[in-house]
């Protein structure tokens, strides 16, 4: 059913562009969100599964690769959401999207690509499938980011995001080669708790990439930054999906890893930090989206400083809260692209009166608001419960550390979202008209409309999301999180009390900000900073790429003899004259008098295409040397190879003048003086490799092993095609890209000869070009 | 170029191309035993390639087609071992009696020599496309036509199109 299922993912993928063609950018993403649909319909049966399904394939048997993947509890409630939001996502994009919108096919391809993604990761079985999915994620969220390709904004937004994420998993990468080794396994169910130097780096690398990816501050500025994106792409991205990769891997891990030294504090001083600075960006901005982006970044702070904590109910309540939180930001999101569908502006200034306007957007605001406030009788009203609990149990500088970000965080939260919703929905003031509202749309409303009242049945059906939902998926990162449950009324203990305090604080600073109205949100100085620095390393590379790689022929020519004359060095004690003898035959005296003497006409003859045929010559009786060797494949190849080279430089000369141009004494010099530098590193190298045999000729075993397992008499051939085939698939490679490049390079010369702006002319009356331009001036 | 001035090459060319192209083929299934191989024989049609531009005559236009045909055989033949479980690049040899040619042995390296000499006959393609000979072996085949035409006016025959 896994495959079945991560399969079918990608073969719609593939298909959806074409299908797109045929039927328009809306079907293409329902035939997109159905995929989708499927996975989270069959992993809502696997909830609270006590067993897990693994399958796999091994993919290198010594390096201990394996493609895996498992389905837990874990996997199963975060397929849930990741499929199920995912296909919500697909509809209400197909109400987002206008008809005329151009390139929604493109964008569902890419949002199941994401989807098929981020599914692989959360159902990694090794981290190193873990971590090839974790990649794929970035990718594609660069795609999505990106989408608005013709915009400067989204595309430097979605650049910003690719680079942070993708450091993320270099040091990912890192942090995975650590902690296999300290493991001895790299399968994700059968952890065992680390400690020791190595395991802590291991985890530190951890933290540190699921930081990026997450969010944390200073990583977060990308976040923000990825509003440029279409909304669809933000309430999935930032609900359910790519931000929670971090915390996901931190989850996955945190059974091998929490003991380690660094690990805790390392998770609390990102997470308590981001909680706050996440809060206050969000009640500094203007725009709505914007708003859910800092509460979302502030609610990941919240989710890494649980995780780091690490106590039983801290996990407990980190795992309520992400799931709450991907329903209720979806929701949120999604209502939020609505308004700015049917305004035009998701400006909070701007927004007056949407409450009697739209009031479907109105009441799922409030509903996922509250749970997102954490005000009963919505989920996130138990799931912040558990996390006060869980600050409570703790002691000490922890609780007092962990308080202020949790407790503190909480106050902000309530008041961004109250913020939020005065804003956009309270009735208009005094000089403010209504705004303006276009027809609903209900592919966007369904989807508003049942993520809403999802984080309202979740607190109806406390029970079965705590038995079934939570603590099956928390026991497995925390032993220790079996005994706790959500409870629906607390009663008037401590956590509850301070519950209120919160609430009632937030409400306040809440109402206040929203009276005291900021007309513009800040500048994102760190988000320009990263641009600034990715900027400023691509001029960097401009100018190494501009000093190093000069143009000039005569000056590569002399950096790869110098090189070669250095790289020789070591070997000229090496030659051994006594192995060195005169001839076989004399045959081959009369073909190296004939490459002698050819070689020297080449170098006085100023006749190019003679010059041409006296090399065919010396490559001739090259062949000939060779075959005295008994080589007939050698030869067979060197012949032919001349044979094409002449006949190529007949074809090339007939652009070029007949003679070649005049060179300058001092020139002349250089020119010998190089060419015997080249003469003097090869004959050193061969004289030397000839004389420092150690070991037995391989000659016997590569025949042997051609006639035997091969099936071919032609040893050189079966070296090629079967012993060492996996050369030559990398020269061919080579070929192709050489090819692909010379092909290339052709095109964009006759494009701009059919264009006019010919740079380099190619004729007779043209002296000063071609490939001797350097020599002559 | 040649080809106007010298209608004996022209007509060598013509008429060596097919044989050339035999020995080619011959050199690319006999390299598993005999001196030969992709390699040699995707260097043989190269020459033949770079000969009939020379002359000005027909030629496979474009290099990628090559490229991609001999990639994906090339790819092919070294992942298709996995789906059975075996490693990567492994040769399976085939042997079998066929009329008239008698006993013949081959393998999986055969299809792979094809992938490569298609790819090399594609990197010397895309090295005249380099060089500017598409358009030459065009001016040369324009030129040769015209040329023709004139004599087909001077005798008052019609020689028809024999270019391919």
């Amino acid at each position: 059913m896994i495959w079945a299922l991560l399969a079918a993912h990608v073969v719609v993928a593939a298909a959806v562009p074409a299908f797109a063609q045929r039927a328009g950018g809306r079907a293409s993403l329902w035939l997109a969100g159905a995929p989708m649909a499927a996975t989270a319909i069959w992993a809502w049966t696997q909830l609270g599964t006590t067993t897990t399904t693994s399958v796999g394939v091994e993919w290198v048997t010594g390096l201990d690769l394996e493609f895996a993947f498992r389905v837990d509890a874990m996997g199963a409630m975060l397929a849930v959401l990741v499929s199920g939001i995912g296909a919500l996502v697909c509809v209400y994009a197909s109400g987002y999207f206008s008809a005329s919108a151009v390139g929604v096919g493109r964008f569902a391809a890419t949002l199941l690509a994401f989807s098929t993604a981020m599914l692989g990761l959360v159902w990694a079985e090794t981290v190193w499938t873990l971590f090839v999915f974790w990649e794929l994620t970035s990718v594609t969220s660069f795609l999505l980011v990106g989408f608005k390709n013709t915009d400067p904004v989204a595309r430097t937004a979605a650049r910003r995001a690719l680079v942070i994420t993708a450091s993320g998993g270099l040091v990912l990468l890192a942090g995975f080669v650590l902690f296999v080794d300290a493991a001895g396994s790299a399968r994700i169910t059968d952890l065992t708790a680390l400690s020791g130097g190595q395991a802590t780096a291991a985890g530190v690398l951890v933290i540190i990439a699921a930081a990026t990816k997450s969010a944390q501050v200073p990583f977060h500025v990308w976040l923000p930054g990825a509003m440029a994106a279409p909304t669809p792409v933000s309430a999935y991205l930032h609900s359910a999906t790519m931000v929670k990769a971090g915390v996901i891997l931190i989850a996955l891990l945190a059974p091998a890893l929490r003991d380690t030294d660094a690990w805790k504090p390392l998770g609390l001083t990102f997470g308590i930090i981001t909680i706050v600075w996440g809060a206050i960006g969000a009640l500094r901005h203007v725009d709505a989206k914007l708003i859910l982006a800092w509460g979302t970044v502030s609610q990941l702070g919240l989710l890494v400083t649980l995780l780091a904590v690490g106590t039983g109910k801290a996990t407990f309540a980190a795992i309520s809260i992400l799931v709450a939180h991907a329903v209720f930001k979806a929701a949120l999101f999604m209502v939020v692209g609505d308004i700015d569908v049917r305004t035009g502006t998701r400006d909070i200034n701007q927004l007056h009166g949407l409450a009697r306007s739209m009031p479907i957007a109105f009441v799922v605001s409030v509903l996922a608001g509250a749970s997102m406030a954490g005000v009963p009788p919505m989920v996130g009203f138990p799931a912040k419960e558990a996390a006060v609990e869980a600050v409570l149990g703790l002691s000490g500088f922890d609780q007092f550390i962990v308080g202020l970000g949790v407790l503190g965080g909480s106050v902000l939260t309530v008041a961004y979202t109250v913020r939020l919703l005065l804003g956009v929905f309270s009735p208009a003031g005094t000089g403010h008209e209504p705004t303006e509202v276009a027809p609903r749309r209900w592919a966007m409303s369904g989807p508003e409309i049942v993520l809403g009242a999802a984080s309202l049945l979740g607190f109806v059906f406390l029970t079965w999301m705590t038995d079934v939902v939570v603590r099956p998926a928390s026991v497995l990162v925390q032993q220790s999180s079996e005994v706790y449950s959500l409870i629906r009324w607390p009663g008037l203990k401590d956590a509850f009390v301070i519950s209120c305090i919160i609430i009632a604080l937030g409400v306040v600073l809440g109402w206040l900000l929203h009276r005291r109205r900021v007309l513009d949100g800040p500048i994102p100085r760190g988000a320009y900073g990263v641009d600034l620095g990715i900027d400023s390393i691509v001029v960097l590379a401009r100018r190494v790429a501009a000093t190093v790689q000069h143009g000039s022929l005569p000056a590569y020519l002399a950096t790869t003899v110098l090189v070669l004359l250095a790289a020789i060095t070591p070997f000229y004690a090496e030659v051994d004259f006594d192995v060195l003898y005169r001839w076989d035959n004399a045959t081959q005296a009369a073909l190296v008098v004939l490459v002698v003497a050819a070689s020297i006409a080449a170098t006085i003859i100023r006749t190019r295409l003679a010059a041409a045929m006296v090399l065919g010559a010396v490559g001739f009786g090259v062949a000939g040397l060779f075959f005295g060797q008994g080589a007939p494949d050698l030869v067979l190849t060197q012949l032919l190879v001349e044979t094409v080279i002449v006949v190529g430089f007949v074809v090339g000369l007939g652009a070029l003048r007949r003679r070649f141009p005049a060179v300058s004494r001092p020139w002349l010099a250089w020119r010998i003086i190089a060419s015997l530098c080249v003469g003097l590193v090869v004959a050193v190298a061969l004289a030397a490799s000839a004389s420092d045999r150690t070991g037995t000729p391989p000659i016997e075993e590569l025949t042997e092993g051609a006639v035997n397992e091969g099936g071919g008499n032609n040893v050189v051939n079966v070296i090629l095609t079967d012993i060492r085939a996996l050369d030559t698939l990398g020269e061919v490679v080579v070929l192709i890209v050489v090819a692909l490049g010379i092909v290339a390079l052709a095109k964009i010369r006759r494009d701009e000869e059919a264009s006019g702006l010919d740079a380099h002319p190619i004729d007779e009356s043209d002296d000063e070009r071609l490939l001797t331009e350097d020599v002559t001036t | 170029m040649i080809a106007s001035r010298s209608p004996i090459v022209r007509l060598a060319i013509q008429a060596a191309s097919p044989l050339a192209i035999m020995i080619g083929a011959f050199v690319l299934f006999a390299g598993h035993n005999q001196p030969g191989g992709g390699f040699a024989a995707g260097l043989l049609f190269g020459a033949v390639v770079v000969l009939r531009t020379v002359a000005g005559l027909q030629r496979p236009e474009h290099a990628i087609g090559f490229l991609a045909w001999g990639g994906v055989i090339v790819c092919v033949c070294a992942l298709a071992p996995l789906l059975w479980g075996e490693p990567l690049l492994n040769q399976v040899v085939i042997e079998g009696t066929v009329p008239v040619l008698g006993k013949v042995k081959s393998g999986s390296a055969l299809p792979f020599d094809i992938g490569v000499t298609l790819i090399v006959v594609g990197l010397i393609l895309s090295l005249l496309d380099g060089l500017g000979a598409t358009d030459l072996s065009q001016d040369a085949q324009r030129t040769s036509r015209v040329r023709r035409a004139e004599i087909d006016v001077r005798t008052g025959e019609s020689s028809g199109q024999d270019d391919a």
